[in-house]
């Protein structure tokens, strides 16, 4: 088991009237794709901008690379926050120097990384244009680029997939596993569990700021998983509806009239439920044992308290 | 410190770019211009000025007149005529066909009571009038004391003019400068000083709300301390200001080597004309204490320019927030302005020794009066102190306020945002 190069340590931070991460603990290994997930408001971001040293925790501390966290750090780190923002009067391949010499890159190596990654991603003609002439998605992507810039060893990427139509999730997809590839560590938050599910090794589940689940994406599966069973009807679903009422067999059910996805009862055995259905006149056209999705986990999980959490009355004065 | 070098680069770069540092580079020679040409381009529209005099005297004195305006070459007398009123009404229709500036209506009067008449389409040039009333009251008084029975010779000699030579005293030398100039020198450090402070501290409030604004803000502090981003702001800012400077400085210098040549060009009168305006000299001194003013009240003001623009989230709401700071810039102008007929008053050192005045009136002082090297240190070591309390101040309410968007601070909070380590 490799070091962790990201640690906290039951970090909490307060905004005047709210808790926005309460005791907030999770451990991150070197050369992983981390995800930190979470409904809105639950403090992903506040997390993160603790970690990137912008927010002092009130309590807790953050560890990077094995030392106590700063701004230090910072050329080692890559971020992508989630109001991305680049000076909009500026041209392109200048705002991207500018960005990388701030973290202490020389300026000419800046200045051929930016021209190699503009190529890579399609960008390379639109390096002399002012960033305010190009489109929302291109913006987003010379965004992505200012953060890979000083080949940093921790990427963390905060709601990297929002605002991106397919092909370009796509790119950032393809591009987020090669960085794994060469051995960097990519943190990234998201409330698209579809996403977390196919890039995460591990992952943290948060909800009004505390930690509800962390580990690795198989472990979570396993324990949180219990039996599920897809059933697919063609055409008609015959008594299945009894058979889904039946608190022996069915723990949970989500029916959608075609589809529906059952959670056994303990001890229950899927075999006598396809007995049953196929006696009530029901035609199957699928019926599949598995693993639960992420989704599913989220929302077991986390359903309860996102909906307590909307019911908090008073907003945030700042940004959660 | 090469991230700050980076911003403060980046501030440079972008803003010597922009299209309206060169429009104020280019508007400073063409201020210059226009103050020293002007008198000249005014006097040149009037021209030397085309008289019929109408003359009802009974004496020689018409012919007198007519040959002495002639010889001030700012009046010409076309032609000299006598008649009664009709003759008047003639010569208003040629003044409106321009073929003459105007005509002069002499009569006995001129002597006994004073009294005499001039038409023209122009009777606001102050200098026409005072030349056309000396000339007329000087010959009114010859001709008086003469039939009189006063010796000619001793009218003559009675009538010679006083010419006032004035020159400053600094540091109990006189110098080449005259009292206008003194004047003038100070006046245009004061203006210049306070656009500058100004402009240059309204170009640091615009660079923080844009990134506030454009959210470039949460990239930057996640790599660099606030501090360096307001330093680098601070520095940037303030090195294109002296760039400006510069431009405006060696510009100028040029202008005036050239100026002979350029007045001559302009209509070829003589130079001398064009002086109403004097130019005062600029020593080594004067410009070291302009520039030293200057950055101490550019950082100062930028300073607070900045941390109004980390309260606000909006660049009209940093407009009008930013109004207290204007005010106090427009008190130090405005104070210095009114104390600059008596600089050494208790006003006017009060002025030059607080802070958040000092950049405008300490500069203004030195030029108008006669500050000691001591006055000068002072001025300058209390506006330092000055700018690094503020400046500390500053950077605590701007490392907090970038971060905040929505509603702004009231002043507990900011207190509080002060206090925070």
């Amino acid at each position: 088991m490799t070091a962790p190069i990201l640690v906290l340590d039951r970090v909490t931070k307060r905004f005047a009237g709210h808790t926005a991460v309460d005791g907030l603990s999770l451990s991150v290994r070197a050369g992983v794709i981390f995800g930190l997930l979470g409904p809105n408001g639950a403090g992903k971001t506040t997390s993160i901008r603790v970690i990137m040293d912008i927010f002092q925790p009130d309590e807790g501390s953050v560890q990077l690379f094995g030392e106590r966290a700063g701004r230090d750090h910072s050329a080692r780190i890559g971020y992508l926050p989630e109001e991305r923002g680049l000076y909009p009067r500026m041209r392109v391949l200048d705002v991207l120097v500018f960005l990388a010499e701030v973290k202490g890159v020389p300026r000419r190596a800046a200045r051929l990384r930016a021209l190699e990654w503009l190529d890579r991603l399609g960008l390379g003609d639109w390096r002399l244009r002012r960033v305010n002439e190009l489109s929302k998605g291109m913006q987003q992507k010379v965004q992505f680029i200012s953060t890979m810039l000083h080949d940093p060893d921790l990427v963390i990427l905060d709601e990297p997939f929002s605002g991106l139509d397919p092909v370009n999730a796509q790119v950032m997809k393809d591009t987020v596993l090669e960085l794994r590839r060469r051995g960097k560590t990519i943190l990234f938050s998201t409330h698209i569990m579809e996403q977390a599910e196919k890039l995460c090794d591990e992952l943290c589940i948060i909800a009004r700021g505390k930690k509800l689940v962390d580990g690795a994406l198989s472990d979570i599966k396993r324990t949180h998983g219990g039996h599920h069973l897809v059933i697919g009807f063609d055409g008609s679903a015959g008594g299945a509806q009894q058979v889904f009422a039946d608190k022996g067999l069915v723990k949970r059910v989500d029916d959608y009239g075609q589809y529906a996805e059952l959670e056994l009862a303990a001890g229950a055995d899927a075999q006598q439920i396809l007995q049953r259905l196929v006696a009530s006149g029901a035609r199957l056209s699928r019926f599949e044992l598995m693993e639960p999705s992420l989704n599913k986990i989220f929302i077991d999980l986390v359903g309860p308290e996102a909906a307590r959490a909307e019911a908090r009355p008073e907003g945030q004065a700042v940004h959660a | 410190m090469r991230r700050v070098w980076a911003v403060v680069r980046r501030e440079f770069v972008e803003r010597v770019r922009k299209k309206s540092f060169w429009v104020m580079a280019l508007l400073g020679p063409l201020f210059f211009a226009a103050v020293f040409l002007m008198p000249l381009l005014m006097s040149r529209g009037g021209g030397v000025k085309r008289l019929a005099l109408v003359d009802r005297t009974t004496t020689t004195l018409g012919a007198v007149v007519a040959a002495r305006l002639d010889s001030t070459q700012r009046f010409f007398v076309v032609r000299r005529l006598s008649g009664g009123a009709s003759v008047e009404d003639s010569l208003a229709r040629e003044v409106g066909l321009k073929s003459i500036d105007g005509f002069l209506v002499l009569s006995d009067s001129l002597t006994q009571t004073g009294v005499a008449q001039y038409r023209a389409s122009n009777v606001s040039s102050l200098d026409d009038i005072g030349l056309l009333r000396e000339t007329l009251g000087r010959l009114a008084e010859r001709a008086r004391l003469e039939r009189a029975g006063v010796d000619p010779t001793m009218v003559a000699r009675a009538q010679i003019r006083v010419s006032l030579d004035t020159k400053k005293i600094t540091g109990g030398r006189t110098t080449e400068e005259s009292a206008g100039q003194s004047f003038s020198l100070a006046y245009f450090m004061m203006l210049i000083l306070y656009i500058s402070l100004l402009l240059y501290g309204v170009q640091v409030m615009g660079s923080v709300i844009e990134e506030k604004t454009s959210r470039v803000i949460e990239v930057l502090v996640s790599s660099l301390k606030p501090f360096q981003l307001l330093l680098g702001k601070l520095l940037g800012v303030g090195a294109v200001s002296l760039v400006q400077f510069a431009i405006w400085g060696v510009s100028g210098r040029l202008l005036l080597g050239q100026r002979a040549a350029l007045v001559s060009r302009m209509g070829g009168v003589d130079p001398e004309v064009g002086q109403v305006f004097q130019v005062p000299h600029v020593s080594g001194a004067t410009a070291l204490v302009f520039i030293a003013f200057f950055l101490g009240g550019f950082f100062l003001y930028s300073a607070m320019f900045a941390a109004v623009a980390a309260t606000c989230s909006t660049e009209q709401e940093a407009r009008q927030s930013q109004v207290p700071v204007t005010v106090l810039i427009m008190i130090a102008f405005f104070g210095s302005f009114a104390t600059l007929a008596n600089p050494e008053s208790r006003l006017a050192v009060t002025l030059s020794l607080v802070p958040f005045t000092s950049p405008i009136a300490t500069p203004a002082r030195w030029a108008a009066g006669n500050l000691s090297a001591l006055d000068v240190i002072a001025s300058l070591a209390l506006l330092l102190a000055g700018t690094l309390v503020v400046t500390w101040i500053a950077a605590r309410i701007y490392r907090v306020g970038i971060l905040m968007t929505g509603k702004r601070p009231n002043a507990r909070e900011l207190l509080r945002w002060i206090r925070t380590a």
